[in-house]
C-alpha cells in the first residue's frame, strides 16, 4: 500500500495521465452529441448496434453506449499505454534505477504498478461513466431504461446493471494492461512494449473474427470482452459472463507471474 | 613503476583493522553474453573509510556498483553490507545505502523536495527538516521547489547527493559525482565527500581520476578489465619517484652530470626537456651539481602530476597482461 501510494503521486504528477482522462470524459459526451444530431434518423440497419440504439431513447444507458465503442480500442490502447509506462518508461527516464535502489522488493514495485495501472483505468471509467450519465441526461433524458430483450427496468436496476457492465470490461482490459506490463519487463522502451501489446491484441480480435480459428476463441481473452451485453437482457445468462471472468482471471495471473519471473532478476541497465 | 616500499604497513590515516567493515565483495562476477565485466572482484571497505574506487572507464566500476545495489545479479559471488548480503537480503542491505549509479535520475515533473520526500520515504521516515538540511548541505535551498526537470545536469548531480544522504546512511555510494560538473562544482563535491568522512559516514567513491581519490579518499582500490589491479592507502598509489624536467643550456652535458647522481636509467631527453625521475627533494641536489658544472639551469618544472598519470596508466594497461607481478601490491589491504 505504501508503493502504491507513492505510484499515485507519481501518476498525479505526469501531464500524460491527464490527457488519457480526458479523451475518456470526452468520448461520452462526442457519442450523445453525434447521437442526438442524429436522433431524427432511424435507419438502424447502417446505424450503430443495439446497446447504442438503447441509448438513443435514454441517456440513462449512455455509459453502456460509450463503453461499446471504447472498449474496440481507445481502452486497449490507454490501458496498453500506462502499463508499459510503468516500468520501460521509468527506464527510459532512468528513475527505475533510482527507485530501485531503495529498501524495497522488486515483488512489491511490479505489483504497485500493476496496481496503479489499474486504478488509472478505473477513473478513465468513471469518467466515461460520469460524462455518459451527464451527455445522456442533457440530450435524452435519464428513464428508468429498456434492456436489449424488451422488459423495462428501474432506474437504480438500470445503473446497478451499467457498473456491472463497467466491472466487467475493467476485467477484460486488465488483461491487456497485464499483458503491456509484462512486455515491459522486456525492453526499455514503453513505446516498444506498448506497441506490442497493441498487436498481440489485435491479433487475437483477428484471430477470433475468422471462424477458420473458431477453436481457438475460447482460448482468446479477446473474444469475451463483450459478453457484458449478456447483463442487458432479462433473464440474464450469467454462463458467458462467468466463462469470460474465467479467462480473464487466468490470462492476467499467467501473465503477472512472467512478469514477475522475468523481473524478479532483470538486471537494471539504465 | 613500483610501489614505495616504505609505506608498507599503512599510514596513519588508515583505519585500524578493528573498525567494522561495511562493505565487502567475496568473488564477485558479472559476465555479459560470455563477456566478463567484473571477474571475482574482492574488497573490503571499513567504517569510516572514504574508499576510492578508481579504474579507467570501461574497468567495471559502474557494473560492480549495480551489483552492490542489487540492481544487477551477479554471476557468481556477493557483497556484504553491514551484515546483509546482497543479493539474497538486498531489502535489508538497501536500508544501510544511499546513493546513485551513473546519472543521478529524478522524476522531473516534480519539485526537488517533493523527489526526496518520495523517494526518501521508501526507506523511512522523512522529517521536512532533514529534507531542508540536505538541500542546504548541496547547495539547492533557493531551487528546492523548481521543477527537477528545469535542473543543469550539475544541479541534477547534487540533487543526487541531496538523495543519498536524506535517509542519513552508513554507505554513501557515489558514482563518478564530479562528472559533468564545472571546477567549483567539483572542489563543492569533493568537500562534501570529505566532510562525510570526517563525519564518520563510510563513503565509496567511484571515479577515474586519479588526483580526485587523492584528495579525497583514504583507502582506495584499482580496478582495469574487472579485476583488482591495486589495493591499499591512497599514499601508496603513488609512483616511486616523483619526475622533473629540466631545461639548461646544455642538455647533453646536463644528462651526464644528473645521471651520474640518479642512475642513468632514471633520466631521458626528449626534444625539449631532460626528464628526470627522482624522489621529492633531489631537484636541489641536482641545480646545485649543474650550476657547479658550469650549466646554466633555465627551468625546473615538477611534473608529478604527470607521473601520476602514467603511473595510473601503466596498471592499467600492464593488468591485463598481469595483474600482480608487476605491481607490488601493499600491505594493510586485505
Amino acid at each position: 500500500m505504501m508503493l502504491l501510494r507513492r505510484e499515485f503521486t507519481k501518476l498525479i504528477h505526469q501531464k500524460r495521465s491527464y490527457v488519457g482522462w480526458i479523451g475518456l470524459l470526452a468520448v461520452p459526451l462526442l457519442v450523445t452529441l453525434a447521437l442526438y444530431l442524429n436522433r431524427n434518423n432511424h435507419h438502424h440497419d447502417n446505424g450503430p448496434g443495439g446497446v447504442i440504439s438503447l441509448a438513443m431513447h435514454n441517456g440513462l444507458l449512455m455509459p453502456v453506449a460509450a463503453i461499446t465503442l471504447l472498449s474496440a480500442f481507445l481502452l486497449p490502447l490507454l490501458a496498453s499505454m500506462v502499463g508499459a509506462y510503468q516500468l520501460a518508461g521509468e527506464a527510459e527516464t532512468g528513475t527505475i534505477k533510482t527507485w530501485l535502489m531503495h529498501s524495497i522488493s522488486r515483488g512489491g514495485v511490479l505489483a504497485s504498478k500493476w496496481g496503479i495501472a489499474i486504478i488509472y483505468v478505473i477513473i478513465g471509467l468513471a469518467l466515461v461513466f460520469v460524462g455518459g450519465l451527464i451527455g445522456g441526461a442533457l440530450a435524452f433524458g435519464l428513464h428508468a431504461p429498456a434492456l436489449l430483450s424488451g422488459q423495462t427496468v428501474s432506474i437504480s436496476h438500470g445503473l446497478g446493471l451499467s457498473l456491472l457492465a463497467f466491472l466487467y470490461v475493467l476485467a477484460g482490459i486488465i488483461c491487456v494492461l497485464s499483458l503491456a506490463l509484462l512486455f515491459a519487463t522486456m525492453t526499455n522502451s514503453s513505446l516498444t512494449a506498448a506497441i506490442a501489446a497493441l498487436v498481440v491484441f489485435i491479433v487475437m480480435n483477428i484471430l477470433g473474427a475468422f471462424s477458420y480459428f473458431d477453436f481457438m476463441k475460447p482460448y482468446l481473452f479477446t473474444s469475451h470482452l463483450d459478453a457484458w451485453q449478456n447483463l442487458l437482457s432479462q433473464p440474464i445468462s450469467w454462463h458467458p459472463i462467468v466463462i469470460g471472468l474465467i479467462t480473464f482471471a487466468i490470462y492476467i495471473v499467467g501473465l503477472m507471474a512472467v512478469a514477475w519471473y522475468l523481473f524478479r532478476r532483470k538486471d537494471i541497465l539504465v | 613503476m613500483t610501489l614505495t616500499q616504505e609505506h608498507t604497513g599503512g599510514p596513519a590515516a588508515t583505519p585500524p583493522d578493528a573498525e567494522p567493515v561495511v562493505l565487502a565483495t567475496y568473488g564477485l562476477t558479472k559476465s555479459f553474453g560470455g563477456k566478463l565485466a567484473v571477474d571475482h572482484l574482492d574488497l573490503t571497505v571499513r567504517r569510516g573509510d572514504v574508499f576510492g574506487f578508481l579504474g579507467p572507464n570501461g574497468a567495471g566500476k559502474t557494473t560492480t556498483i549495480r551489483m552492490i545495489v542489487g540492481l544487477i545479479y551477479p554471476t557468481s559471488g556477493y557483497a556484504t553490507v553491514i551484515d546483509h548480503q546482497v543479493p539474497r537480503d538486498k531489502k535489508e542491505a538497501l536500508k544501510h545505502i544511499g546513493g546513485f549509479v551513473e546519472v543521478p535520475a529524478f522524476y522531473g515533473n516534480m519539485s526537488a523536495r517533493l523527489n526526496l520526500r518520495l523517494m526518501g520515504s521508501l526507506n523511512g521516515q522523512v522529517e521536512e527538516q532533514r529534507i531542508s538540511e540536505v538541500l542546504d548541505i548541496v547547495g539547492l535551498r533557493e531551487r528546492a521547489d523548481s521543477k527537477v526537470g528545469d535542473y543543469s545536469h550539475g544541479m541534477k548531480q547534487r540533487l543526487g547527493i541531496a538523495n543519498a544522504l536524506i535517509n542519513k546512511p552508513e554507505l554513501v555510494i557515489l558514482d563518478e559525482p564530479t562528472s559533468g560538473l564545472d571546477p567549483q562544482g567539483m572542489k563543492d563535491v569533493r568537500e562534501l565527500v570529505r566532510e562525510l568522512g570526517t563525519g564518520g559516514t563510510t563513503v565509496f567513491l567511484s571515479s577515474h581520476l586519479l588526483h580526485e581519490v587523492e584528495q579525497v579518499c583514504n583507502r582506495a582500490v584499482i580496478i582495469n578489465r574487472g579485476k583488482v589491479v591495486i589495493e591499499g592507502p591512497v599514499s601508496d598509489l603513488h609512483p616511486e619517484h616523483s619526475s622533473v624536467k629540466l631545461l639548461t643550456a646544455d642538455q647533453g652535458k646536463a644528462r651526464d652530470v644528473v645521471a651520474a647522481l640518479v642512475g642513468a636509467q632514471n633520466v631521458e631527453l626528449d626534444e625539449e626537456y631532460l626528464i628526470v625521475q627522482a624522489s621529492d627533494g633531489a631537484a636541489r641536489e641536482m641545480v646545485a651539481k649543474l650550476v657547479a658544472a658550469g650549466i646554466g639551469v633555465d627551468a625546473v618544472i615538477p611534473a608529478r602530476e604527470q607521473g601520476l598519470e602514467d603511473f595510473f596508466l601503466g596498471l592499467t594497461q600492464s593488468s591485463d597482461v598481469d595483474t600482480g607481478g608487476a605491481v607490488g601490491v601493499s600491505g594493510g589491504a586485505k
